[in-house]
């Protein structure tokens, strides 16, 4: 063993530590399980999740420098430290919700470090738990306590950097280095808090846009990709589908139909209104294109995206399109490719021997 | 044997031959097996000698497809008839394969 020169009492602690190891272990064993278990059970995307059995040189080192305020080893509470690094402010605290909902949280020994701050001062940001499993524990754990850190990416990159440079050694620290440190909390701050603003944002326009178009007001929304998706839940093309598919009694096979939102952008389109007036006034004609092309054949299995794409085609010739407004189509799907062209010679001479090419 | 297939630069190639239709398309679901258990990879399926494609047959491409998607690979359609490549475009098909 190594000799570390410590008193009487912390010999004593540190005979205590050595001895209750295997104990910690099936500690973080369980508090582990029960975070990862909780948090799989909500919809929030943790960063990580990491923990770690103070090492023994560490434990030392934190009995040298404040051991008489130790009576017992269960005093100290960050022999086990579990971390949890959520993305956003929010999610800092809805884990430490969850916390409280699976953990005894000492809150005597608790710390919001988020709330130490002064208003003109930045640093250090993390939320601190100390925690006990809670009833039922297996006997041997039962006085055991751990600290739960709760964090943003943010913050702990700024704690972890400010680990790595030192920071907290002895060494006197030129002010200006400090500022610096406390320059950069500051900007992280302001960054999380910027993250959180955009994908609330994000949300709020979301939920704007579904329920413009659940309410079926679909000239006030912009035709793009988030808002196409929404209009796509209201399965607009599905009876056009059924109608082609019911020429050869053909199966639909599911395809997403959301790539053809840039034909649609290309073509002009500009609101979801657009896109449903084109459904309205050329479904016939698609219909009519199908017809065609499937009525001769014993084809019975069909893409999903049948319906629209024969939208677009019919609504590319009668807006004078032609044969490179299809080959555009093409490349909006497929890329660009040799291919593109021959589909479209062959549809065009297709479409020429319907009535909505002749009128 | 309808679809002749060797393992090439990695990937899979399989050349398919004459009138994919419903029988042979029964006939070659066995034959494509070593296809889909090297989905993870890039299989490109040589259509120069495919002299039609039934639904039956498309099920199997589609079949294959799906695998790779789920695994990983990828799935590349070369040297398409005319007429062939009117039943990729008239089914909806066409852009759910990588045609050159």
């Amino acid at each position: 063993m190594d000799n570390y020169g410590l008193d009487l009492h912390c010999e004593m602690l540190l005979e205590e530590y050595r001895h209750q190891l295997p104990l910690y272990e099936r500690l973080q064993e369980l508090v582990m399980q029960t975070i990862r278990d909780q948090v799989s059970q909500t919809d929030i995307s943790v960063n990580s999740m990491e923990s770690r059995i103070k090492e023994e040189k560490s434990f030392v080192g934190k009995l040298k420098r404040k051991g008489y305020k130790y009576s017992e080893l269960s005093d100290i509470t960050d022999i086990l430290g579990v971390r949890v690094i959520t993305f956003y402010n929010e999610e800092v605290d809805r884990i430490a919700s969850l916390a409280e909902s699976v953990f005894d949280i000492d809150w005597q020994n608790s710390e919001d470090k988020r709330l130490k701050h002064e208003f003109h001062s930045f640093g250090y940001n993390s939320l601190h738990y100390i925690c006990r499993l809670r009833e039922p524990v297996p006997a041997e754990l039962k006085n055991f306590r751990f600290e739960l850190q709760i964090r943003t990416a943010l913050q702990h990159v700024w704690s972890a950097i400010q680990h790595d440079i030192g920071y907290k050694t002895e060494l006197e620290i030129p002010i200006e280095h400090h500022r610096s440190l406390s320059r950069l909390a500051g900007l992280l701050e302001l960054a999380d808090n910027e993250f959180s603003r955009i994908r609330n944002a994000i949300a709020e326009y979301r939920h704007r846009i579904n329920s413009l178009v659940q309410n079926g007001q679909f000239n006030e929304v912009v035709l793009d990709k988030e808002s196409f998706r929404s209009y796509l839940s209201r399965r607009p093309y599905d009876k056009l589908n059924r109608k082609i598919a019911a020429i050869t009694q053909a199966e639909v096979h599911t395809a997403s139909l959301l790539p053809f939102v840039n034909v649609l952008k290309h073509q002009g389109l500009k609101t979801l209104g657009d896109v449903e007036l084109m459904l309205k006034e050329n479904v016939d004609d698609a219909y009519q294109l199908a017809l065609y092309q499937l009525g001769t054949t014993d084809i019975d299995i069909l893409s999903e995206t049948i319906g629209l794409q024969n939208l677009c085609i019919v609504y590319i010739l009668k807006n004078g399109g032609g044969k490179p407004g299809l080959i555009q189509m093409f490349e909006e799907l497929n890329g660009p490719s040799p291919y593109n062209e021959t589909l479209a010679s062959i549809v065009l001479e297709q479409a020429q021997r319907l009535k909505f090419m002749n009128q | 044997m309808i679809f002749d297939i060797k393992e090439e630069n990695g990937g899979m190639v399989a050349c398919i031959h004459g009138r994919l239709d419903t029988p042979a398309s029964v006939k070659a679901q066995q034959e494509i097996v070593p296809l889909l258990e090297n989905a993870d990879k890039e299989i490109l399926l040589n259509c120069s000698e495919l002299e039609y494609i039934s639904s039956s047959g498309l099920r199997l491409f589609l079949t294959i497809r799906k695998e790779t998607a789920a695994k990983g690979g990828k799935v590349i359609i070369e040297n398409v008839s005319d007429d062939i490549k009117k039943v990729f475009m008239m089914t909806g098909f066409f852009n759910l394969f990588e045609i050159r």
